[in-house]
């Protein structure tokens, strides 16, 4: 959430500048770049692998499409489309952070994923792409790390083609009291110390549980995206609301 | 609970790419059906299962709701009936089956997986080592024809119990000669009735 008349936004629990919580989400995933995909895995056990798997199925990639990967990380999601895309389409994984991306591009080289995957360091908010240009575009746990919310869904909007969609995955809200008390016990007090074992850096996971907490629930993120201008918006809560799905389309 | 399924999904879509890959002949197969996409309707799953062709293999999706070029309802027990065209007017009569769009896709779907002509010691070979692959598969032969024989034991047995022992049910030369004379029993009920028919109604 964005305090538009102090120009100061949230990071984590802070209220920074906004000029400056680019910079500070910059050091949190040079911090935990090289951990990053078996940081996921422990700390979800590895149920982020279904979360990006239901994404996929409902994202209709067919062969030939054009698909953007937005904060790809470390390029799960960009591997799958690559596949379901072919070598008549493209994926382009796009991430602000450089870090992450080399881990990626490294990642998929390895994994003989070329040839119709492109890598670009790109900001979500000003996105370098033309107007009409996606059949798809996913940001898989991005968004919550980008100052103006807005400003990138509207930037999505315009390079998404006509009867294209958006799929943003991202935390959100337990429905659950109960679970959402769990999950809370765990965000802040297992989560930072098994950040700290792993990764070495507790502070990144600290932000990591506060960032999901000032994340706009469901019912706030579909208003966000219709305002944007995206159609039918809907969205799928996964694991009790823990993680949810939105996807909008422009026609 | 949306998750659950993607389990098992996942796990049969490696199985399917895998046998897909230890067939050289399956590239062009997948080829001519690129882009494709099939969606089974089964009674007795959950969801729908949605098939697309890819260039490397297929892949799943059980929540799919985008379009296919053919959607089939049916129940499972129906699916080995699809193999062959003639059954489809016949089970779509019958209400056991509900096809929309490409009719003849789904059997090119499955014919992916029916014509797959694996080695599979060399598939195996390259796993676990040349050896190993040739001991594994003679032991494989070695017991499926032990198996053969045994069963085909197994039923002579049983035969003999039921049929020639306990007389509990006719034997096969038994039942055909009962056919028979059925069949001759019901032609002359039909010759009667005819007969019965022409007769003129009494006054």
């Amino acid at each position: 959430m964005t305090d538009s008349q102090s120009e100061r936004t949230d990071f984590g629990y802070q209220k920074v500048d906004k000029s400056a919580k680019a910079g500070m989400v910059a050091q949190v995933f040079n911090s935990v770049a090289a951990k990053y995909d078996i940081m996921n895995d422990l700390m979800s056990l590895g149920i982020h692998r279904l979360w990006k798997r239901y994404t996929l199925d409902c994202s209709g990639v067919r062969p030939g499409m054009r698909v953007l990967d937005i904060a790809g990380g470390t390029g799960d999601l960009t591997e799958q489309f690559a596949k379901r895309v072919g070598a008549q389409g493209e994926v382009v994984l796009a991430d602000i952070n450089d870090a992450m991306l080399s881990v990626g591009r490294e990642k998929l080289r390895n994994r003989g994923v070329v040839g119709n995957v492109s890598y670009v360091q790109a900001d979500a908010e000003q996105l370098p792409f033309a107007d009409d240009s996606f059949d798809v575009i996913t940001i898989a746990f991005g968004l919550r790390n980008v100052t103006d919310k807005n400003r990138a869904l509207r930037s999505m909007l315009r390079v998404l083609k006509p009867g294209g969609r958006l799929l943003v995955l991202e935390f959100s809200k337990p429905v659950q009291p109960l679970l959402n008390q769990v999950y809370d016990f765990y965000s802040f007090n297992l989560l930072p110390k098994m950040g700290q074992l792993v990764a070495g850096d507790a502070d990144s996971y600290q932000y990591l549980a506060e960032s999901i907490r000032m994340h706009p629930d469901q019912e706030t993120l579909k208003g966000m995206m219709v305002d944007a201008g995206f159609d039918n918006v809907d969205y799928h809560n996964l694991t009790g609301g823990i993680v949810a799905l939105h996807r909008g389309y422009k026609f | 609970m949306m998750l659950l399924p993607l389990l098992p999904l996942t796990l049969a879509e490696k199985l399917a790419n895998q046998l897909l890959h230890a067939d050289p002949a399956s590239s062009a197969r997948l080829q001519a059906l690129r882009g494709k996409r099939l969606r089974l309707t089964l009674r007795e799953l959950p969801q729908p299962l949605t098939l697309t062709v890819v260039d490397d293999g297929v892949v799943f999706a059980v929540h799919d709701d985008n379009d296919v070029d053919c959607h089939i309802q049916t129940a499972l027990a129906v699916l080995p009936e699809l193999r062959d065209s003639a059954n489809i007017t016949r089970l779509i009569k019958a209400d056991a089956l509900d096809i929309e769009g490409d009719p003849m896709l789904a059997q090119r779907f499955s014919a992916l997986f029916r014509d797959l002509d694996i080695d599979w010691q060399a598939t195996l070979a390259s796993r676990i080592g040349e050896l190993p692959a040739y001991w594994l598969i003679k032991r494989w032969r070695q017991s499926r024809r032990w198996l053969t024989r045994r069963m085909a034991e197994q039923r002579d047995w049983l035969r003999d119990t039921v049929v020639e022992e306990k007389q509990l049910l006719v034997s096969a030369v038994e039942f055909a000669v009962f056919s028979d004379d059925l069949q001759a029993l019901r032609a002359r009920l039909d010759r009667l009735q005819r007969r019965l028919d022409s007769l003129p109604a009494e006054g």
